[in-house]
């Protein structure tokens, strides 16, 4: 993702031209009175409209100072900026309330002096879509910013925010290089750093800023990595006056991240979006809001942790499978042979992963009203999950599975129906995940008023793919801990199965800004790529629109959707989740693929050296893991995600197998 | 520069009526039927048609325009040759507006500038993309209206009046109000309900409103064009297409009339409604 850059306090239209020649991201224009820098309605109407101009991309951030509705109605009436700053003393209650009044996304500007200030974060971040860290103006200030000065960008190491962040206060073109270095904002703001006096920008200075920022972020992306140990030698020249945390060792990763996905439309890159019809366009941006709600909320926070520990029997076990690993390491050469770790997602309640993403959406769901859950579902496990959770809370289930899911899942069918769930059969086009798929958007257009439809996987419109991401991350932060406790260290590689791939965006994102740990997600091959029967969506497929988001796709010339092929009902869907076409675009992982003949091999080899039956989702993970520990030094650590159990298998295998039972 | 569809907007209001909107899939059951129904349609009553571009996953199609779809794939249907149809057909009918209904993929995948270059040139008036909200105007609705071709949005029960100015903004030719929460062809509207929720659009815009989904017959139309610029019916000619067609889903010489038929009797209920009001 590249840096944004934010130049602040522009009021004329040659300046402006210069931020936007030198390639702004963003412009802002300050309505604070007492500021040098204050603009009045028509000013900033023009330069707005000049910054939107032909040729020009900046977005227009309008800043404001504990501003009343009315002024800020009138702002937003004349200028229509992209994004609303808040830069005084706005509480979290009064950004969530300026963000649902105006419909436009939020940034909040906070003061940083000490570590104790970074406290104050939390309460901001489910309310607004983006921090704006700004150094604390010096006692006695007429200017809440602006001052021109820096505070200790080194203790921004390490921070970990649920929205993007902005770095400011103090910038300056000789500056940035070096405050990049330390901390890892989504992008950087200047104002005063730019000007040749308080309030006059200068062309020149803004032009070396730009450069500087881009030089210092192109810097970071061909590192990779640089990581500088030990405390940098003076990252605070203007200082805070407090001593640093001395026990405290300083690592400071340089890259861009890869967590601050998506931007307020949904979009990761060009992946994602909201693709739906009109009918349910109201009801996502309702979801997306109770969702931000809920997120913000600690009693629902509180509620989802109870759930995962006392229902779910969170956490999953992290389990050395030594057997598996001591097998692999007998046909390898010396001195490889990686050390394999199965994350025990199979040992959840309903016996897969997917259970974690419905309680979040089910609690969500009874925080909205709505008494009827819907759901679609290939393999029959987040069938299970919906209909087991529905159960749980006395709400009416309908599930939807293509006809051909139903007659290879049949147990998970039988489950479903004990649980109280009504399983509706797909029988138009291909009869399996896509199709029950399209059943349930229609279902949802027809019973908008009280139904909920519970998305199973990472993709879908926006909100779903982030949201479904951030239910399932519990499992790559459960193995982030998990991993330090038993080796000391983060693990070397991921690897996981992906048909829609929430199970592999659960275990991948808490580790997407870790360039030490490598990823590699598992499509299904089929058949294999070259047979055109498969479901290898970012091998085998390119980028088009369907099921409300943008991301890789098997089509024909003409745009028309192809029937996926797999042994396994779980990932037999012909894209793919719209961040993982990200993250493969951008190269952060990587897709390889597994034919069914291969997941099935998989499938009785850690039957027999574990104990384990895994399904056959993840045992396409476990064939490339046979594939690749042998090539891995003895000391690799690499966690497979085991996403779920293969009872449900069982009928299925034993059929292939040509065995009766 | 008028449009066809402003044109035959105001043409209909002048008459004191309104417009029998037509929708078909194109290529059902195959390219050669499909072009002539296409062909006969204008003369049969409809006002204006809309043309289904057959698409794999209609998310938001019931079983009737799916069924039509598939058909239409299955007999080798494609974009470029239902652009191709258009061509044909404005080549012998100068005046009745045309207007493509279907989902985005296929013309992502063509290409949006190709796309809107080539559907103008074959004189398609009208773009509606099901699965585009204002949200996503950037892909298409705004590069379709610089290249002069009217974007039509769906408003629906759901669109409330802060979402309104919103789904109107670029909305062009007329809006298209879809009567029911639902998929085409499912339950029927309330015509009561229904001129309540146009007089609701009508006072945030001064285009047409035309109204569809759920309209299936003559009287039903009447009811609904009593208080609409315009009536969409397009299930209701699928079903009959699909009534007239042999074992092995084939036209059959009744396949045309079956739907000229109905499109007939629809125009003279839709007709009907001005005379009484102009009594």
């Amino acid at each position: 993702m590249s840096l944004e850059i934010k130049i602040c306090g522009l009021s004329t239209l040659e300046t402006l031209d210069a931020a936007l020649g030198a390639g702004a991201d963003m412009v802002g224009v300050v309505f604070f009175a007492p500021s040098p820098r204050n603009v009045d309605l028509a000013t900033a109407r023009r330069l707005a409209g000049h910054a939107r101009g032909v040729g020009a991309h900046a977005r227009v951030a309008a800043l404001t100072v504990d501003a009343e509705d009315e002024a800020l109605a009138a702002i937003v009436e004349a200028v229509r900026p992209d994004l609303l700053q808040l830069h005084g003393r706005e509480t979290p209650e009064r950004v969530a309330a300026v963000r649902a009044r105006f419909g436009l996304p939020v940034m909040k500007a906070v003061g940083i002096a000490t570590r104790a200030d970074l406290g104050r974060l939390g309460a901001y971040e489910g309310v607004a879509d983006r921090l704006l860290l700004d150094a604390k103006a010096p006692k006695g200030a007429a200017l809440p910013g602006g001052n021109g000065v820096p505070f200790d960008w080194a203790l921004l190491s390490g921070l970990e925010l649920r929205v993007p962040y902005m770095l400011s206060g103090g910038l300056d073109p000789s500056n940035v290089g070096a405050a990049l270095r330390l901390a890892r904002p989504s992008g950087v703001d200047v104002s005063s750093g730019v000007e040749s006096a308080p309030g006059l920008k200068d062309p020149a200075r803004i032009e070396a800023f730009i450069r500087a920022a881009r030089a210092a972020e192109s810097e970071a992306r061909e590192a990779g990595t640089h990581e500088i140990t030990g405390r940098p030698a003076d990252p605070n020249p203007a200082g805070d006056g407090l001593p640093s945390q001395p026990d405290e060792p300083c690592v400071v990763t340089v890259l861009n991240s890869f967590r601050t996905g998506p931007d307020e439309n949904g979009h990761f890159g060009i992946f994602g979006g909201r693709f739906v019809a009109e009918t349910l366009m109201p009801l996502i941006l309702d979801l997306q809001k109770a969702y931000e709600e809920a997120k913000a909320d600690p009693a629902y926070k509180a509620e989802m942790d109870a759930g995962l520990k006392h229902y779910v029997g969170r956490p999953s076990p992290l389990y050395y499978a030594e057997r598996f690993t001591e097998h692999l390491r007998a046909g390898a050469g010396e001195g490889l042979g990686a050390k394999v770790y199965f994350k025990r997602e199979e040992l959840n309640h309903t016996g897969s992963h997917k259970v974690n993403n419905v309680l979040g959406q089910i609690l969500l769901a009874r925080r909205m009203g709505k008494e009827r859950i819907i759901a679609e579902t290939g393999a029959g496990q987040h069938g299970v999950a919906t209909a087991t959770l529905c159960a749980r809370y006395g709400l009416k289930c309908v599930v939807y599975m293509g006809a051909l899911d139903v007659a290879r899942q049949a147990p998970n069918v039988f489950r479903m129906k004990m649980l109280g769930a009504e399983v509706v059969p797909v029988e138009a086009g291909a009869k399996t995940l896509k199709d029950a798929m399209n059943e349930a958007l229609r279902d949802w257009v027809t019973n908008v008023h009280d139904t909920f439809y519970c998305i199973g996987t990472v993709a879908g419109p926006h909100p779903y793919p982030a949201m479904v991401r951030d239910f399932q991350s519990v499992i790559g932060n459960e193995t982030r801990e998990q991993m330090m406790e038993a080796e000391g260290r983060l693990p070397d590689s991921l690897i996981a199965c992906i048909g829609g791939g929430s199970n592999a965006m659960g275990l991948f994102h808490p580790f997407l800004d870790d360039p030490s740990v490598k990823i590699w997600g598992v499509e299904a091959a089929g058949h294999g790529i070259p047979s055109g029967e498969h479901a290898a969506s970012l091998t085998g497929g390119r980028p088009g629109v369907l099921h409300g988001n943008r991301t890789y796709l098997l089509m024909d010339d003409d745009g028309q959707i192809i029937e996926a092929h797999s042994i396994s009902a779980g990932l037999d869907y012909p894209g793919i989740g719209p961040e993982h076409a990200w993250l493969h675009d951008t190269g952060r992982a990587t897709y390889i693929s597994a034919t069914d003949k291969e997941a099935l091999a998989a499938f009785q080899l850690v039957s027999k050296l574990e104990g384990i039956i895994p399904a056959l989702e993840p045992a396409h993970a476990l064939a490339k893991v046979i594939e690749l520990a042998p090539t891995l030094p003895r000391e690799h650590l690499m966690v497979v995600n085991l996403s779920g159990r293969g009872d449900k298998d069982i009928p299925q295998v034993a059929e292939i197998l040509g065995t009766k039972i | 520069m008028t449009t066809r569809l402003a044109t035959r907007f105001k043409a209909c209001a002048e008459q004191g009526r309104a417009a029998l909107v037509t929708f078909i899939t194109a290529g059902d059951p195959d390219h050669d039927t499909s072009l002539a129904l296409l062909k006969a349609l204008p003369g049969a009553g409809a006002d204006v048609i809309e043309l289904g571009v057959p698409f794999t996953d209609p998310m938001a199609d019931g079983p009737a325009i799916q069924a039509a779809g598939l058909r239409a794939l299955k007999a080798g249907q494609t974009l470029a040759k239902t652009l191709a149809m258009v061509r044909e057909f404005r080549a012998g009918e100068a005046d009745t507006p045309v207007v493509l209904m279907g989902y985005y993929n296929p013309i992502y995948i063509y290409g949006v500038e190709r796309f809107l270059k080539d559907a103008k040139e074959a004189g398609v008036d009208g773009l509606i993309v099901v699965d585009l909200p204002p949200e996503e105007d950037n892909e298409l609705c705004l590069p379709a209206l610089k290249a002069g071709l009217d974007f039509i949005r769906l408003a629906t029960p759901t669109t409330d009046d802060r979402r309104l100015p919103a789904v109107l903004a670029n909305t062009a030719g007329f809006v298209y109000y879809v009567s029911i929460t639902g998929i085409t062809g499912a339950a029927t509207p309330d015509a009561d309900v229904v001129g309540q929720a146009v007089a609701r659009i009508k006072r945030h815009t001064g285009l047409p409103v035309a109204v569809g989904f759920g309209v299936k017959t003559p009287a039903q139309a009447a009811a609904i064009a009593a208080g609409a610029d315009g009536v969409v019916v397009g299930s209701a000619l699928i079903d009959a297409l699909r009534g007239s067609l042999d074992a092995g889903e084939r036209a059959t010489p009744a396949t045309v009339p079956a739907v000229t038929g109905l499109v007939s009797a629809l125009a003279e209920a839709v007709r009907g409604v001005a005379r009484a009001a102009a009594e």
